[in-house]
């Protein structure tokens, strides 16, 4: 399997502030892959700087063998990136069925096929078509900033912590809708839920301190009770 | 029965010309970030375009879709190289904005001459209808008419097609707008020259309505318009014209009854909004 | 003595100084004297000024309400009363009280809010007082306004040429002692981060307020002198131009610099003087604003450190013999 994302060792900046100090990753088809560490290591920040809203001032983010780092993040997302960011971005004010509709970017037969399908992932979504994204639900909220990913064809999904601050039944719920569109798209997905990482994740990069520190397949983590513990405080 | 009449016609005329003002105002700040401290140039420049197209050619219709392509020319020409340059600096764009207002009414002296300029109705709209005792001046129900419809358009704009979403949505939170493939600069360029051309709609309205135009007045309306721009919400569409009503029906009221303390009595209500609700009244963004 | 070798700057600014001092009792011209006296106000304006924008990142677009509200306190009591001294203090006093008053609510009002509301609430109050300084005629004679006499003091033009410039240089020490001061250092901290100086544990908006105030007051008290030169005052003392001059002299002469709002007030009323002159001549220089305001927007996008600043950059590189940090903006 080739790999359709790779990031050479990127530095970014926010402000004056050195946040990504050297990260490097390779995404490949097909696959689920996890971005791991501490709270203020640097996952968002890395699918920031693959979106090109945080972009990064040294090394490369290559996209299908193109480098796109210096490209505009409308540029980007057209490219075939979807992403789903960590506070959702829902925009409130406007209906579910409005914030589908910012999102398509061509009305046709297979996006039709696509919205149909993830409104059945979904059917949340469709009983409040009509409601206020801002009014939705947390989990609601989760789903709705996925499918806004999904519904265009898009190649990688970006998704930053899905799990966060959702009961117990709901991540479930949204587990199984990724484990699911797995299928379909690769997936770079942060999450600090372990259990959540590892039933859906192939393989994983450990960030900490805005350097990539370790990586290997799930597996791997799974068996490793010293990394689990050095970077992720879990036994 | 008749004066009260009369007084709220005024008023809601006023308040549809500020309107048109304010509403360009809030959506590129909602947008954008921008508070446009040139719009009030838009406007006079709409003013002095279309009334002397109007003169020259003797058609005011003509006159108005020449102010409003001229609001349009002027608004591409100010986003592009005015705003853009400095575009993430907040503090450079406020202090440009202003330069460009200088410059903008001083060129209106320079191309008209330092005088004010008189305009009258077109004959159609001149005179009045008589219903029993009261007197409605045509000219003042066609504003308010005009007014209507820009806004309904507008609205119809921001509700139903594609780019009014993205407008809304960019209010809301633009850089999802862009993570979702949407490319914002070619929205702001679009906003900013819808709400220069209502800007400039609004000057050539102005004009038959107060029978002269000066370079004086962008800056005036300016003022009123920023009042409206903070007590509907800095962003609020249809906060804007509620809020311009508001601001219209109180300077026409108070400019009877008490002329002295009409400017004061809305900057009065300006700041108990900016005290309580700085939001705005109607809500916030959106 | 030492201190002064020890700092070539200082030596500089009192060589200027003296030469000044000295001006009017070997150049005899009338004009020349009033251009200056002229200057030395405006600097004081355009440092009141530059105290909110260089120093604190506060837009103000109505600071012609503080000059008018100093200039019409002045020409109010000596119309009023008879042009005293002990009057004349009065009139000082009535300008800080009122200035310091206006300035504390717009403050209050607005500085908590994104720096769009203080400029917004600036302008359109200085509307306000525009239209008050027109309505209210028992007291402002309206549009025409009035002329009045001065204290014995001030009748003499080679000694209020003294007096403004001992008073520019007094404002632009105290500014300097001012900006340099704990409380400076901190609006400095608030220009370039706002929410790390208020997370540092920071009243930001105390400290904001406080800016707001002393340069409210200092633009009032240039009023004063600007409208006992000409010993009369009209409402144009609250029109635009006023705030216009004050924000262009900051921004050519480099904000945040202080010796660069003097230096602009310089350029500007020469200018002002030299265009007046053209305009006999050909009556696009009666636009003159129109240049104004092309090098304004001009200085503004390509220039955004003004003369003081850009001078100051270059020598800091040459100093450093690396390239100056990228992102020195204008109080971004
Ligand atoms: N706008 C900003 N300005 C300054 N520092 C920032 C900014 N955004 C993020 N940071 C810093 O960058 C570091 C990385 O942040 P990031 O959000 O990428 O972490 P994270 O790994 O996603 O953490 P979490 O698990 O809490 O979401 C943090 O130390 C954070 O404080
Ligand atoms: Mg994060």
């Amino acid at each position: 399997m080739s790999e359709l994302l790779k990031l050479n060792n990127i530095e970014t900046y926010i402000g004056q502030y050195h946040i990504l100090q050297g990260v490097s990753v390779e995404v490949k088809k097909g696959e689920v892959t996890v971005l791991l560490g501490r709270n203020g290591a640097g996952k968002t920040t890395t699918l920031r700087t693959i979106m090109g809203l945080n972009p990064a001032s040294k090394g490369s983010v290559v996209y299908k063998g193109e480098e796109i780092q210096a490209l505009p993040t409308y540029t980007i997302a057209q490219k075939g990136i979807g992403y789903v960011p960590e506070d959702q971005g829902i925009f409130a004010g406007l209906t579910v069925e409005e914030n589908m509709k910012v999102a398509i970017q061509k009305e046709n037969e297979e996006t039709n096929k696509r919205l149909d399908y993830i409104l059945n992932l979904f059917p949340d979504l469709q009983k409040f078509w009509k409601k206020p994204g801002g009014l939705l639900s947390g989990g609601q909220k989760q789903m709705l900033s996925i499918a806004r990913a999904y519904v265009n064809d898009n190649e990688l999904l970006l998704i930053d912590e899905p799990s966060k601050g959702l009961a117990p039944i709901v991540v479930e719920k949204v587990m199984e809708s990724i484990l699911q569109m797995k299928d379909q798209t690769t997936i770079v997905l942060v999450e600090q839920n372990f259990m959540m990482a590892s039933t859906i994740g192939d393989c994983f990069y450990i960030i900490d301190d805005g350097r990539t520190v370790s990586n290997g397949t799930m597996k791997q983590l799974k068996e490793d009770e010293e990394m689990k513990r050095k970077y992720l405080g879990i036994a | 029965m008749e004066l009260l009449f009369n007084l709220t016609l005024n008023g809601l005329a006023t308040g549809m010309l500020i309107f048109l003002l304010a509403a360009g105002l809030t959506l590129i700040f909602g947008l954008m970030d921008v508070l446009n401290f040139a719009h009030g140039g838009l406007f006079a420049w709409g003013a002095y375009s279309g009334i002397w197209i109007y003169t020259t050619t003797g058609s005011f219709l003509i006159g108005i879709f020449g102010a409003i392509l001229t609001g349009f020319l002027l608004g591409i020409i100010t986003e592009k190289w005015i705003i853009k340059p400095v575009y993430g600096n907040h503090v450079q764009q406020i202090l440009i904005t202003l330069g460009l207002m200088l410059v903008l009414s001083e060129m209106l002296k320079v191309i008209w001459g330092p005088n004010q300029l008189t305009a009258n109705p077109p004959e159609y709209l001149k005179g009045s209808w008589e219903i029993g005792d009261i007197i409605i001046i045509k000219y003042r129900v066609f504003i308010i008419f005009v007014g209507l419809l820009v806004f309904a358009g507008v609205q119809f704009l921001l509700k139903n097609t594609k780019i009014g979403l993205v407008v809304r949505a960019g209010v809301m939170n633009k850089e999802m707008v862009q993570a979702l493939g949407i490319n914002i600069k070619k929205v702001f360029m679009f906003v900013f020259m819808i709400g220069s051309g209502m800007a400039a709609l609004g000057g050539v309205l102005f004009g038959p309505y107060s029978g002269v135009i000066h370079a004086g007045m962008g800056m005036e309306f300016a003022i009123l318009a920023f009042i409206v721009v903070v007590i509907g919400g800095m962003g609020n569409f249809t906060g804007s014209v509620m809020a311009a009503i508001l601001v219209g029906l109180s300077g026409s009221f108070m400019a009877y009854y008490v002329p002295e303390l009409s400017l004061a009595v809305n900057m009065l209500l300006m700041a108990i909004v900016l005290i309580v609700k700085p939001q705005g009244l109607f809500g916030g963004k959106g | 003595m030492k201190w002064i070798v020890n700092n070539r700057m200082n030596a500089i600014y009192i060589i200027i100084a003296a030469f000044l001092f000295l001006l009017p009792f070997v150049y005899e011209s009338r004009n020349m004297l009033i251009l200056l006296t002229q200057i030395f106000v405006f600097a004081i304006l355009a440092m009141s000024y530059d105290l909110l924008l260089g120093f604190t990142g506060i837009v103000s677009f109505g600071h012609a309400m503080f000059f008018g509200i100093g200039a019409y306190s002045i020409g109010i009591f000596m119309k009023r009363l008879e042009p005293t001294m002990l009057h004349f203090i009065y009139a000082v006093l009535a300008t800080i009280l009122i200035t310091a008053i206006v300035s504390f609510i717009v403050g209050l009002l607005t500085l908590r809010l994104k720096s769009h509301f203080y400029a917004m609430l600036t302008m359109a109050l200085a509307g306000l007082f525009l239209v008050l300084a027109e309505k209210w005629r028992t007291l402002t004679f309206g549009n025409d306004g009035f002329t009045f006499r001065v204290p014995e003091l001030f009748i003499d033009r080679t000694n209020f040429y003294i007096i403004c410039l001992v008073s520019m240089i007094a404002v632009f020490m105290i500014l300097k002692r001012f900006t340099n001061s704990p409380l400076g250092r901190v609006l400095q901290a608030i220009r370039e981060n706002e929410q790390r100086t208020e997370s540092l544990g920071y009243q930001v908006l105390h400290y904001k307020i406080a800016a707001s105030v002393v340069s409210g007051v200092l633009a009032g008290i240039a009023g004063i002198f600007y409208a006992m030169s000409l010993r009369y005052v009209n409402t144009s003392v609250f029109a635009m131009d006023i705030t216009l001059d004050a924000l262009l002299m900051t921004i050519i002469g480099g904000v945040g610099t202080l010796v660069g709002a003097i230096i602009g007030a310089g350029l500007i009323e020469f200018a002002h003087d030299g265009l007046t002159e053209l305009a006999k001549e050909h009556w696009i220089f009666e636009r003159w604003i129109i240049f104004f305001g092309i090098i304004y927007i001009l200085v503004v996008i390509f220039f955004p450190l003004g003369i003081v600043g850009t001078l100051r950059k270059f020598t800091w590189i040459r100093k450093k013999q690396h390239p100056a940090k990228k992102k020195e903006n204008l109080a971004g």
